[in-house]
């Protein structure tokens, strides 16, 4: 028995030993020219277009890249395999790409590699997740070596958008491995080949010897680690253990700026916070009369939600559920403003002098501080008038009464449609799954708004469709998403975009 | 024996399907999985090709057996999550969670059997109290909140030790004891109590009549006549470890099944959830089997026919 138990206690001791000697093997590149990168989750694949979800994509899309992206030091398209493109007619976008690039296996990246791409691109049973991106695309000719037309069903003005997911992948090694071992061990253009993936613990990629482009400067390798505690996350940042900490708490922002070697980057997301005021019949309530709605637009506040919850670093919306920079938004609306006398003075008028009790769905744990901001509006609320029963849902639940239309009449969502207005306004066609609003008019917006390919007339179009959501108020407009980014002081450029990308290009380590 | 240990391992067949039919009914029940799958504004078509492809269009009894037939062949389905085989998922998880919970154990045991001991022998003392104290402190503080105070004072005050990560032994360190304190706190208990029973008895007052040595008479007559009823605790106690070890997991980053789960759950990822239900069930029974058969090394009286 004793014998035993000191060959387990050897064998024990051995067997962390080795542990530590693989460590240490790993560590051939010095820490000083390593990026390390947490984030709150390990990619379920390394595929880009194999999920929409941000943690996949930033590891994924260092090896794999697309054919142009969003600067968002620019806020402009720039290319990236592709060099142009250009609309040859309002179904037919032209391609041209650029040249002399090749894969790490060496297979070329040429016209053919993007043709094979693009009809995986499409095929919903392979990339079910880019579904609404590649709909309305048709069929693909190639021209020349370094030439394809990509033909669409429809007039397709938000084709930019979808030329910035479409990731290239070298034909002949997919078809010998299949998507599933792709999405394992990825094979690309990109400034990063893949080294080493242990599941739930590092993906570790090294330098490109002989990326096309100019690679992050300083970085040999970087190394993606799934820290899913926020606390972690923080911590690891402090102790030097992480150079890039994505998706901080709230809470854990202030106390990262006040420290002197290390840094906070605060990003807009383009996840829209609002209030769902249904307006269809099959939600009976008070909400069905158009003045409740304003009354509750003009009893909430914004800003104090904001500054109390966010220190004041999420954007408060103005009255419309588009932002600043993106085409349709519209100047003029100056949303509701905060008053709760006006709104207790239109409930008066719709019959509720003594207001009303309702059920009001929220989000438990699934957006940061959603607990917390959904008290403060139920607080708001009940000062006019307005008694709520918050009905908090843990995150499926969430999502499929969301699906289903039945969050209904009253809830808080945060959605992040991809960035183009057209996603954003056609989550309230009259035919759309989860719409709180019917209303012919807004559909022939959202119909000519997405096949409109001059972009004044359809700005003009998005803004009337604003207009029309600002006065029937289906919603109430709250506020953006903010991200929060630790970084060691080492790391210059990081700037993630709003849909919690963190591109390398642009960055480098000192 | 033999025939005792064949019947054992029988009965884990009803005790395995019965948990895998109660944990797939559940997540069945608990929603659709191309809402987490698929982003919020996939078109109906996709989706509804998507959940065709999976076979989660099929009736749940179908569905069911369905898993069943396959498992029994070692084949665990593949996740819909990672569209990778569910038991190579857990597989290459397993290894972290079994180094973690050993280590735990072994913290538990090194700790909690000589305090017991001691607080037992040394009754009414302060060393005693003290052991007492520390085992209510134990069994009161949640594993989450030791974790993070544990990151904070050694990774971010003293930095002495990683705030997470596996890897070095440095980083086995925290999540082992986070995850064994809970355990020095009971097995000390038990082991105190056990051992002020078996000091009271005849046979230890004959011992030291005989003349032999305290330290013999303490360590090998009197821990050897407690320790069953610590053997059933720690027997039962790995098993419980895979409570532990998801949080444990989540605060320390580490890369095992416990977060695998967690993830898995949230995700209504059916196949991976049942794999860990079913090796987690399986490592239930058969720990339980292995601290019966101990018992007759440690008591000779006792035999199984």
């Amino acid at each position: 028995m004793r014998g035993s138990l000191r060959a387990f206690a050897i064998g024990f001791a051995a067997s962390l030993l080795a542990f530590a000697a693989v460590a240490a093997n790993a560590q051939s590149v010095p820490r000083n020219r390593t990026l390390v990168v947490a984030q709150n989750f390990d990619p379920q694949s390394l595929w880009p277009n194999g999920t929409t979800a941000s943690t996949n994509l930033n590891p994924g899309g260092a090896i794999v890249e697309p054919l142009f992206w969003v600067n968002p030091r620019t806020s402009q398209l720039e290319p990236l395999l592709a060099t142009a493109f250009k609309m040859d007619s309002p179904t037919a976008y032209r391609v041209e790409l650029r040249k002399g690039v090749s894969f790490s296996n060496g297979e070329p990246m040429n016209a053919d590699a993007l043709v094979h791409t693009l009809k995986v691109f499409v095929d919903g049973a392979v990339t079910p997740a880019y579904a609404l991106y590649s709909t309305p695309l048709d069929r693909f000719e190639k021209i020349d070596d370094h030439t394809v037309v990509i033909h669409t069903k429809n007039p397709y003005p938000a084709m930019a958008l979808v030329l910035t997911q479409i990731h290239v992948i070298p034909p002949a090694y997919w078809q010998q491995v299949g998507h599933a071992k792709f999405a394992q061990q990825p094979v690309g253009t990109g400034p990063f080949k893949l080294t080493e993936w242990v599941k739930d613990d590092r993906v570790v990629m090294d330098r490109n010897p002989n990326y096309w482009g100019t690679a992050p400067k300083g970085v040999e390798r970087v190394i993606w680690k799934p820290v899913p505690d926020d606390t972690a996350r923080a911590v690891g940042l402090e102790t030097g253990e992480y150079d890039i900490a994505a998706s901080l708490a709230v809470g854990a922002a202030p106390r990262i700026q006040g420290q002197p070697n290390l840094q906070l980057v605060s990003v807009d997301s383009y996840r829209v916070f609002n209030m769902i005021l249904s307006t269809l019949p099959k939600h009976q309530s008070p909400l069905l009369d158009k003045r409740v709605r304003y009354a509750i637009n003009h009893a909430i506040d914004s800003d104090a939600i904001v500054k109390n919850l966010f220190f004041g670093k999420a954007r408060v919306l103005q009255g419309q559920l588009l932002r600043k920079q993106q085409l349709g938004f519209d100047p003029d609306i100056k949303g509701y403003a905060f008053d709760p006398e006006k709104a207790k003075a239109l409930l008066r008028e719709a019959g509720f002098p003594n207001g009303f009790d309702i059920d009001f769905k929220i989000p438990s744990g699934r957006y940061a501080q959603d607990r917390e901001v959904c008290e403060a509006i139920a607080g708001m609320l009940a000062k006019v008038g307005i008694r709520t029963k918050i009905v908090a849902l843990e995150g499926g639940e969430f999502l499929r009464q969301l699906r289903v239309q039945e969050l209904g009449p009253l809830s808080f969502v945060g959605l992040a449609p991809p960035d183009d207005p057209h996603f954003q306004l056609s989550q309230y066609r009259s035919d759309w799954r989860y719409t709180f609003i019917q209303s012919a008019e807004l559909d022939r917006l959202i119909d000519e708004g997405v096949k409109e390919t001059d972009v004044a007339k359809r700005g003009a179009l998005y803004r009337q469709a604003s207009r029309l959501l600002h006065e029937e108020a289906p919603t109430v407009p709250l506020f953006l998403g903010v991200d929060f980014y630790g970084a060691s002081s080492r790391v210059k450029g990081l700037l993630p975009t709003g849909d919690q990308r963190i591109y390398l290009y642009g960055l480098s380590l000192e | 024996m033999l025939n005792y240990v064949i019947r054992r391992l029988l009965a884990t067949v009803p005790v395995l399907i019965g948990i895998s039919f109660i944990s797939f009914a559940l997540i069945y029940l608990s929603g659709d999985p191309t809402d987490f799958l698929l982003p919020v504004n996939t078109p109906e078509e996709t989706r509804r090709a998507f959940r065709a492809a999976q076979g989660l269009d099929q009736p749940f009894l179908v569905q069911f057996l369905d898993f069943l037939a396959k498992a029994i062949t070692g084949d665990f389905g593949t996740s819909l999550r990672f569209q990778q085989s569910a038991g190579s998922l857990v597989w290459e998880r397993l290894g972290a969670t079994g180094e973690l919970a050993l280590a735990a154990m072994v913290i538990a045991l090194a700790i909690g059997i000589p305090g017991g001991t001691i607080a037992a022998y040394r009754y009414g003392s302060v060393t005693d109290r003290a052991v007492r104290a520390i085992s209510l402190l134990g069994q009161a503080v949640p594993n989450f909140y030791l974790g993070v105070v544990a990151v904070i004072v050694c990774a971010v005050w003293l930095r002495i030790l990683p705030s997470g990560g596996r890897g070095t032994v440095e980083q086995l360190i925290l999540p082992a004891f986070t995850l064994g304190f809970g355990l020095v706190a009971l097995i000390a208990r038990v082991t105190r109590s056990c051992m002020l029973d078996a000091l009271r008895q005849d046979y230890i007052r004959t011992a030291r009549a005989k003349g032999l040595g305290e330290n013999r008479v303490v360590w090998k007559h009197a821990l050897r006549n407690a320790f069953i009823p610590v053997l059933t605790i720690i027997g039962l106690q790995f098993g419980l470890l895979l409570n532990g070890v998801v949080v444990t997991e989540i605060v320390f980053s580490w890369p095992g099944i416990g977060r695998l789960a967690i993830q898995s759950i949230y995700a209504r990822d059916f196949p991976v959830v049942q794999t860990i239900v079913f090796l987690s069930a399986f490592t239930f029974v058969m720990l339980n089997l292995m601290v019966d058969l101990l018992y007759v090394v440690l008591d000779p009286r006792i035999s199984y026919k």
